[in-house]
């Protein structure tokens, strides 16, 4: 299954201390360019588009071309591979329960 | 933390608040078919608040999984307590749409100014390591930090 394969690519990729510091910087950031990623990185330009290019593989990263610079963005479904059933629920209970509110206040206002 | 240590445990969602509503209309609504599809914003098929009664709620599909919940009543004491089995998904999938065998329980409880509605939704039987993902329920964002942990453990 694809889905599969994508959560152990998902967990390689994201083992890395280095790359992982590359991703987090993404997801902080709403685009950033390969040059902003090494400024205060410790590690070289070549080093990080390495990085890019596995997050890229991953799934977990987009990028976009704009004249010579190209603008890396996180891809949320990305991370898709790790929601589980509980976060699902823990998510939709919350959720419905709010619902729950509403309906009562129209069935017994 | 090993894998073998976790390997057998199953864990619950809990989930608690107080209705500014009388049992009875909280009951109402959790146990009537159309009120019921209303706050969980899915359709049920065939529900009947009676013991031992079968029936479906519909959801997104994943995969080859239909987006079925087979739902069995398990347990029903009116205005107080409700139990049903919750089950679906299928083994090809993994995260969302992976095989559920789950158990949701509705506890309500009289209290000043209202009913304490408390929801277990156990059995929950996570993957190796998948505790820490929980906080994904809080958004993908801030999980990204512990995946590190967890991506490193498996090293």
């Amino acid at each position: 299954m694809i889905q599969a394969a994508s959560i152990d690519t998902v967990m390689r990729t994201l083992a890395d201390p280095t790359r992982r510091a590359v991703f987090e910087r993404i997801v902080r950031s709403d685009e950033i360019t390969v040059v902003e990623l090494t400024r205060g990185s410790g590690v070289t330009q070549s080093a990080v588009s390495q990085h890019l290019r596995s997050l890229k593989q991953a799934g977990l990263i987009v990028d976009r071309a704009q004249g010579r610079n190209v603008f890396y963005s996180a891809e949320p479904k990305g991370l898709a591979p790790l929601f589980d059933w509980m976060s699902h629920y823990a998510v939709f209970w919350r959720d419905r329960f709010a619902g729950l509110e509403t309906l009562l206040k129209e069935i017994d206002p | 933390m090993t894998a073998a240590a976790l390997k057998s445990d199953t864990k619950e969602i809990v989930v608690e608040r107080v209705f500014a509503h009388a049992p009875e209309k909280v009951w109402k609504a959790l146990t009537t078919a159309e009120l019921m599809g209303r706050w969980l914003r899915m359709p049920n098929k065939g529900f009947a608040p009676v013991k031992g009664n079968r029936f479906t709620y519909q959801t997104t599909p994943a995969g080859a999984w239909d987006g079925v919940i087979h739902c069995e009543v398990l347990d029903v004491r009116p205005n107080e307590r409700l139990v049903y089995s919750w089950k679906g998904g299928d083994a090809s999938n993994v995260g969302y749409g992976a095989p559920l065998n789950t158990v949701v329980t509705f506890t309500l409880a009289k209290v000043e100014g209202g009913t304490r509605l408390s929801l277990v939704h156990s059995g929950f039987v996570l993957p190796t390591n998948e505790t820490a993902f929980k906080g994904m329920g809080d958004g993908w964002q801030k999980v990204v930090p512990s995946i590190g942990e967890i991506a490193g453990e498996q090293h």
